[in-house]
């Protein structure tokens, strides 16, 4: 067992944990943050992207270790019903979201680039989004969402 | 050299089970004390939204809001059978076993409205906004709280259970002649495409989708569910194929298995028709399997379009077009 | 018809729950006590079972159960024939499930899944669907049909000699579609319990929840009064969720065990747990007059339903049905087959049978339109359906038939940028 410590959703976080151990699974399982989702196990679909330090990643490719000291944040520290982000408000309105599988990762994914890049053009949220794979909306809401969210973040 | 061309795809589809297999749903409903109501059914929300299309027809047939209807769906110890959400038949089918049911519990309160409104008959009455009264008379009516309270006071209760069935026979075993589905959707799209003819890559440049659906009982999820669509026929047309070896799977992962991107799918523009289905709840039929059927077809002959290829096996690989270029070049020679 | 709410832009309720990621897939629910079910599956396509040996995964530490064919009170299931087995002991695709282990953890259960030796009697396999349609080749269910041609729809329409008569241009022509996976993006998970009143509890992700309902109480021997099927946040289904997945496995797990049981398919997993789209093989040869009509098609359409039946026979009487696409033609003969291999089981995925034929009469119409030396959508428009016309089966179709409107709404778009 090793002792990590972590800032998660703002608040600091000590646990033991295995070497081996993915974050994905010390979110879910340990920590009972539900909301990051695994959909392949290899970094592929996107649906457990967290942002640590500032960068989205891939948790199920994160072992737990690898984030003593740093920053996390999860779909649970991203909004609620009093206050929803933008991304989550644009998600919403514009009818970004059909399964809700991939949401919680593609809301982290948006809201990353936008902290990052207020302004983004369409080419560059393609990019951002591109690592967060949807089967039901064919992007284009989503992308139209994140469109309306870096508008809103305009005024 | 980069060469676009553009291709139509047409398709149909009937909805429902078909070929005379009993296509029924059900649906319960309640209308509380407040004025707003609870729809039960079986129909699973498989995440295109079917909940929220029955609290929209619950709604308008009670002149309330969506949020005055609380929809809850598919647990079997509480909500009566559906069917499948599949076969592009939750918004028609359950959709008119919710309208249906709805309309039941509506017409005791109907009843007792018209007794205390000393009107003949239902007809005279209307749900409103929130209210109920006499048609033509606003200034005989009272919320419809009050209505439901006041009823439930003097016993009545409002509570339904309802279910439609699809029209549908067999078909002749020797000929296949017979009516297998009802109703049928139908859809058209363009596509334009970009082909390398260096690398045989294709870029979706563009679809455009215009679908038939009697009804759009919500726009935003019309348009949603055929930008899906479109993704998936686009995934269908050009990358996905499950490669077998002696039937085992040799790509079994999203790694390997490869659907599209937000980086694959071109600009999509969705369009639907309004042709009320008689017997749709508002003239809906289903959009579901519709919205990715023509977009195969639109992207091929877009490809044959462009570089004047006709690629007859799916998915159109680079390695597929590539070949097809060289076999023409080889012909073109000959001549 | 005017209308307030429907017809509006309404927002989805839930959509709110998923944006804050609060909304509950089968994956993220958990009872105490619960213990963790992993699937043994077989690697060979085609096999009997002589012997399962459970003893060394049975005495892995933290191994509760290890369960197999015997162990199934009726071991079968399936939504149009239960020609599928819950637990197999005669195996006809790769990843048929053979056992279930339960375990403490799930690390344990997937090491002790290792552990369940399974001595497999191999046969010879079929992959192909025409082979597998000849007579000498081992049919795979005879109890549903002598050959394995499971399914045959022939349509007839009109003569065909005359309507080849009438055709100037005839095209000719194979197409071929693969097999497919819906690839939704939550794999299968589910919980399974016996609850305080005794009766089973399966919370999962499908498609019919009352089907799943009667297949766990067949399988198990239960009431459907006993068994509550539970549907939580589905994540995508396209046709992927119709059939029975780990529903059964976990739900006879948690009867033997009287323990929750939690499963969740990996990726790799998820791939040979539900259907495919059927992979078809279609010839088309399709003929117009000079002036543009359609006069005559015939069609063969060979599916590869794979190993079990699921929706076959629904689905290629849907691809013969929608055979011609939306137009009107006078005489057609089509047939379509549904063809028992040993490949992974087709069955729904969105657009059902109607997927495949677009490709070939779709293909057809641009290659007659080059024929003919017209457009692309000027054949179209000479041959689509009306309200009024009669489709290849013969209904007539009597009402909101707007493909002349969906085609003028496309036809402005009809231009193409410059080649670079």
């Amino acid at each position: 067992m090793i002792e990590i410590k972590f800032v998660l959703n703002n608040k600091p976080c000590a646990l033991n944990v295995e070497a081996n151990e993915r974050l994905l699974d010390v979110l879910r399982n340990r920590l009972g943050l539900m909301g990051t989702k695994e959909g392949c196990g290899e970094g592929e679909c996107g649906a457990c992207t967290v942002i640590i330090d500032g960068k989205t990643v891939n948790s199920c490719l994160v072992l737990a270790p690898q984030v003593d000291g740093c920053q996390i944040t999860t779909i649970e520290g991203v909004g609620n019903r009093q206050s929803p982000h933008p991304v989550q408000k644009a998600f919403v309105q514009v009818g970004a979201v059909q399964c809700g599988f991939c949401t919680p990762g593609m809301v982290l994914s948006a809201k990353n680039l936008l902290d990052k890049n207020p302004q983004p053009n369409d080419k560059e949220i393609g990019v951002a989004m591109s690592g967060n794979l949807c089967r039901c909306t064919g992007y284009d809401k989503i992308l139209r969402a994140v469109k309306l969210a870096a508008e809103e973040g305009k005024g | 050299m980069k060469k676009r061309g553009i291709g139509i795809g047409c398709a149909w589809y009937g909805t429902g089970y078909g070929n005379g297999f009993p296509d029924v749903s059900s649906a319960f409903v309640e209308i509380h004390d407040d004025g707003s109501a609870t729809v039960l059914t079986g129909a699973v929300d498989v995440g295109q939204g079917s909940n929220s299309i029955y609290a929209q027809i619950a709604a308008e047939e009670l002149g309330l809001e969506s949020q005055d209807i609380c929809v809850y769906s598919a647990d079997t110890d509480v909500t009566p059978d559906s069917g499948t959400t599949a076969a592009t038949r939750q918004t028609y089918n359950t959709g008119n076993a919710v309208l249906k049911a709805v309309r039941q519990a509506k017409s005791r309160l109907l009843d007792y409205a018209a007794r205390e409104f000393s009107c003949p008959t239902i007809e005279g009455i209307e749900l409103k906004a929130g209210y109920i009264g006499i048609k033509g008379d606003p200034s005989r009516r009272m919320p419809l709280a009050d209505m439901v309270f006041k009823a439930r006071l003097h016993g009545q209760r409002l509570i339904s259970a309802e279910s439609s069935t699809a029209r549908s026979t067999p078909v002749d075993l020797e000929t296949g002649q017979g009516a297998p589905y009802w109703p049928y959707a139908f859809g058209s799209q363009m596509a334009e495409v970009e082909v390398d003819t260096e690398t045989g890559m294709v870029s979706v440049l563009k679809v455009v989708a215009v679908h038939d659906v009697g009804k759009a009982i919500n726009p935003t999820q019309v348009e949603a569910q055929i930008a899906g669509g479109v993704a998936q026929g686009l995934g269908y047309a050009l990358l996905e194929e499950l490669e077998l070896q002696e039937g085992r799977i040799k790509n079994p992962a999203l790694s390997s298995y490869l659907i599209p991107t937000a980086l694959d799918v071109p600009n999509i523009e969705a369009f639907f028709v309004e042709e009320a289905e008689e017997t749709g709840p508002f003239g809906a039929k289903g959009l579901g399997e519709p919205a990715m059927l023509p977009t195969v077809a639109a992207v091929i002959n877009a490809i044959d379009d462009a570089v004047g290829v006709r690629i007859t096996s799916l998915p159109a690989t680079p390695e597929k077009i590539l070949h097809a270029l060289a076999v023409k070049k080889e012909e073109l020679a000959k001549k | 018809m005017n209308t307030t709410v429907v017809g509006s832009r309404v927002l989805r309720e839930d959509a709110w729950g998923k944006v804050f990621g609060q909304t509950k897939f089968p994956a993220d629910v958990n009872l105490p006590d619960q213990i963790y079910g992993v699937v043994v599956r077989s690697p060979y396509p085609h096999a009997r079972v002589r012997e399962i040996s459970i003893t060394q995964a049975m005495e892995m530490p933290g191994v509760v159960a290890v369960l197999s064919a015997k162990d199934v009170p009726h071991n079968s299931h399936g939504v149009l024939f239960r020609d599928q087995p819950v637990l197999a002991d005669y195996i006809r695709m790769v990843g048929d499930p053979v056992a279930v282990v339960g375990a403490e953890t799930l690390e344990i259960a997937r090491a002790a899944a290792k552990l369940v030796q399974v001595d497999y009697e191999l046969m010879p396999a079929v992959f192909d669907p025409e082979e597998a349609m000849l007579p000498e080749v081992l049919p795979l269910h005879p109890e549903l049909c002598p050959t394995n041609i499971l399914y045959h729809m022939p349509i007839r329409r009109g003569a065909m000699d005359k309507g080849w008569a009438l055709a100037d241009v005839v095209i000719e022509q194979d197409y071929r579609t693969q097999h497919i996976d819906h690839a939704f993006l939550q794999p299968e998970a589910l919980l399974a319990y016996v609850d305080e009143r005794g009766h089973m509890v399966v919370q999962t992700a499908t498609q019919y929840a009352h089907y799943d309902r009667g297949e766990i109480a067949h399988a198990l021997g239960l009431r459907f009064s006993q068994v509550q099927v539970k549907t939580l946040a589905v994540g995508g289904a396209f046709g992927g969720r119709e059939d029975i997945s780990l529903q059964i496995i976990a739900a006879l797990m948690a009867l033997k065990t009287l323990r929750p049981v939690k499963m969740e398919n990996t990726r790799e997993e998820s791939f040979y747990s539900h259907s495919k789209r059927h992979p078809m093989r279609m010839h088309y040869k399709t003929g117009a007059s000079k002036d543009g009509k359609l006069v005559a098609m015939e069609a063969k359409i060979i599916g590869d339903a794979g190993a079990y039946a699921s929706w076959s026979i629904n689905v290629l009487r849907k691809s013969a049905v929608h055979a011609t696409g939306p137009y009107e033609i006078p005489n057609v003969s089509i047939d379509s087959y549904a063809v028992f291999t040993n490949n992974p089981f087709s069955g729904a995925m969105r657009g059902f049978g109607a997927a495949q034929t677009v490709l070939a009469y779709e293909s057809q119409m641009d290659l007659l339109a080059k024929e003919l030396k017209i457009s692309p959508l000027e054949i179209r428009l000479r041959n689509h359906f009306r309200v009024g016309s009669t489709t290849a089966t013969g209904q007539v179709l009597t009402s909101s038939v707007p493909l002349d409107q969906c085609l003028a709404k496309i036809a402005p778009y009809l231009q193409k940028g410059e080649d670079t």
